[in-house]
């Protein structure tokens, strides 16, 4: 019995030794449930798990206590605390509810926790006080003891998982964090970064959707926190450091962590038309070309530019140059563009998109293209025109003057 | 024997005095007065269709022309069937009304040459015309204005007037058709007989006739879809013989800025093209000019008929 007590670090009752004789039952003690290589339990057993707890000024304290039977019947016990100081409550719970006395069934735990609200003026030493439990005409006692001290509160911490990140504006970049309530108590902590201008930061909790502002994190417990910083496209290219908090209130413990992020260049490519227009004409059935600027105005450069176009089925299009090795930010490029229109296209607007598109960018534009008629029918209406007015005149002039 | 001076002299006097007689003429004032009441008539049905259906658009006033509302054609399809009466009116006895009347030897007799007379009395009908249309074209943009409520834009401007010259041709046709007839035939009753038949045949019965003509001339193979095309193609050109279809496309053309083309047109075509963008006003001229033209020289080829045949004519009897 000594060894068990040991082994599972109870805090064993006095009175236990002494009860064992009174409900042996060996032969019932068998069919408990236990550890496949532990002793086996014998006989009613009231135990804390920790009986002895420090607390800081004003605390509440919960002592979870167990009612263990190892007998062959039901056992009531009458439980009650004995030798509080003056001015402190108890309450003995089990599952939320307030119980005097418990009844664990045979080879059965109970478990019940102990609440204990101490003065509020309680001087700041040890306090020992007894669980008394009546079963079956036993007394038994559980000694206990409750120390008011100053407690230093464990370390609140911010860790990101991979502090340093890199990308260019594109990329939205996710610092993953545990944060870590080192105090006693549940805490919501606010959490907020700060950035440089043009960076937006926005937290979830974990893997989920929503964006939260804090988080609920329980006494010792770690939560995981997801920052997601988008940037503003005119972000320049350069290290920029962030400083990421966590914190509860005023008295309460706060976090703070560093991140780094390496903002790295990237080409945007602009394409415009022929004076900044995106519409121009061309006759159906012969090659107009259009001069086109394509720019990058991004904080790299652009490499293997290519063009291409979408057009009405008949419909060539064409570029010079068609490719580019590279295009430095900054630098601005001539295209030609030369489109022809199928010639049995009919007169009006028509929809040319046109594509420039480099390693991770491109841009498209929309072109309108007017399609002019073909001036030969023009040319031969005048003709027939003409012959009219020839006809006329060589009437005029075989029968005229009468 | 060639004689020496201009032959057009004298051609301005005798077309201000025809003028001045079609002016005063009842059978001139009983047509437009008939033209003038369709004319209002169409407006103002398409100004109460306008105002209830239409709620915006680029080319408001252009539809004045064109929205007809039952029982009544739009101003545009009176104009083409009512116009050609106007024209007949004025040259179906221009010149065996003067024979008839015996007066054509006292023309002659004044110091010019026998081209001034048909010069002079096309013109002179050609002026009336060009009178009458303009005053009936600021007469409609008027009634536009006042129950519109708006101005006509640029473009707007630009389609009425040249639909207002394509008109003036469209009437120039059959004002020389009507010439020609009166120069073929001694009697004014035969000469108008004749150039009312060709009007009722080319403005009523023409759209009737064409597809019978086609489906003879080129009949459709069920294997071969092209040759449903071809049908189409041998159609459209009979249509085009007669002046109202030219007329007709012309006018469509020019009033609407959102019609491309007067053919058929392949799906393929229309591929990539926006739909309903309205075309830029030469646009629609340069694809609706070949039907112009063909007005043009319509009423040149029927002008020379008419002057071949008046000079050749014994004119002393």
């Amino acid at each position: 019995m000594k060894s068990l007590a040991k082994s599972a670090s109870f805090a064993l009752l006095g009175a236990a030794m002494a009860m064992t004789p009174l409900l042996s039952s060996n032969a019932m003690a068998e069919a408990f449930t236990q550890p496949a290589n532990g002793p086996a339990i014998h006989g009613f057993w009231l135990t804390a798990d920790h009986p002895d707890v420090a607390v800081s000024a004003g605390k509440k304290v919960s002592i979870p206590l167990s009612l263990l039977n190892a007998l062959d019947n039901p056992v009531r016990t009458k439980l009650a605390v004995k030798g509080l100081p003056e001015g402190w409550t108890y309450s003995i719970k089990a599952g939320g509810t307030d119980v005097t006395s418990a009844m664990p069934l045979p080879n059965e735990i109970d478990n019940l926790t102990l609440k204990v609200d101490p003065a509020n003026d309680a001087e700041k030493k040890t306090y020992k006080f007894e669980v008394d439990a009546i079963a079956n005409g036993d007394q038994f006692k559980l000694p206990l003891s409750v120390a008011i001290a100053d407690i230093p509160l464990g370390d609140t911490t911010l860790v990101p998982e991979l502090p340093a990140l890199h990308g260019t504006v594109n990329t939205s970049f996710q610092y993953k964090m545990k944060l870590t309530n080192g105090s006693n108590h549940d805490t919501l902590f606010n959490l907020s970064a700060d950035a440089p201008a043009g960076f937006m930061a926005t937290f979830k909790k974990g893997y989920g959707n929503e964006e939260i502002t804090g988080i609920p994190v329980k006494a010792g417990a770690t939560e995981s926190v997801t920052m997601t910083i988008k940037l503003n496209h005119d972000v320049a290219e350069g290290d920029y450091p962030i400083e990421v908090a966590a914190v509860a209130g005023p008295d309460d413990p706060a976090a703070k962590a560093k991140v780094s992020l390496k903002v790295s260049g990237s080409p945007k490519l602009l394409l415009s038309g022929p004076n900044d227009r995106l519409s121009g004409q061309a006759t159906a059935g012969s090659e107009t070309t259009f001069p086109f600027v394509l720019v990058n105005n991004g904080t790299a450069a652009a490499n293997k530019v290519t063009l291409s176009a979408t057009s009405p089925s008949g419909w060539k299009v064409s570029f010079d140059p068609k490719e580019l090795a590279k295009l430095d930010e900054g630098k601005t490029q001539n295209v030609n563009v030369k489109i022809e229109p199928s010639s049995k296209a009919i007169a009006g607007d028509y929809m040319v998109h046109i594509r420039a598109k480099a390693d991770g960018v491109s841009k498209e534009v929309d072109y309108r293209v007017t399609v002019e008629t073909s001036t030969m029918w023009g040319i031969i209406g005048v003709g027939i025109i003409a012959i009219a007015v020839i006809v006329l005149l060589g009437a005029i002039f075989r029968y005229g003057r009468r | 024997m060639k004689r020496k001076g201009s032959p057009l002299t004298g051609v301005a006097s005798i077309a201000l005095k025809e003028a001045a007689d079609h002016m005063t003429s009842a059978r001139m004032h009983l047509i437009m007065m008939l033209v003038l009441l369709t004319a209002i008539g169409a407006v103002y049905a398409a100004i109460g269709q306008i105002k209830t259906t239409t709620a915006q658009d680029a080319f408001l006033f252009l539809k004045l022309f064109t929205v007809a509302k039952a029982p009544l054609p739009s101003f545009s399809s009176f104009m083409g069937f009512l116009l050609p009466l106007l024209a007949i009116a004025l040259g179906f006895d221009a010149v065996n009304g003067e024979f008839s009347r015996r007066t054509m030897s006292r023309i002659l007799a004044q110091p010019i040459y026998r081209d001034a007379v048909l010069f002079g009395k096309f013109l002179g009908g050609l002026m009336v015309l060009a009178i009458a249309l303009v005053t009936l074209w600021l007469l409609m943009v008027g009634l536009g204005i006042l129950f519109l409520g708006l101005p006509p834009s640029g473009a707007d401007v630009a389609r009425g007037l040249v639909y207002l010259a394509a008109t003036l041709f469209y009437t120039g046709v059959w004002l020389a058709l009507a010439l020609a007839f009166s120069t073929l035939t001694r009697s004014p009753a035969t000469s108008a007989l004749a150039a009312l038949s060709v009007w009722l045949i080319f403005t009523i019965f023409w759209q009737m006739i064409t597809p019978l003509l086609a489906s003879v001339i080129s009949p459709i193979n069920p294997y071969d879809p092209m040759t449903m095309l071809a049908q189409f193609h041998t159609q459209q050109a009979l249509a085009r013989i007669s002046p109202a279809i030219l007329y007709g496309e012309t006018a469509t053309m020019l009033l609407d800025p959102t019609s491309r083309s007067v053919g058929p047109i392949f799906m393929s075509q229309l591929q990539g093209a926006l739909i309903g963008s309205p075309l830029p006003t030469m646009q629609s001229i340069k694809i609706i000019w070949p039907q112009i033209a063909g007005l043009i020289a319509g009423m040149l080829f029927m002008f020379t008929l008419a002057y071949v045949s008046f000079q050749r004519q014994e004119v002393r009897s």
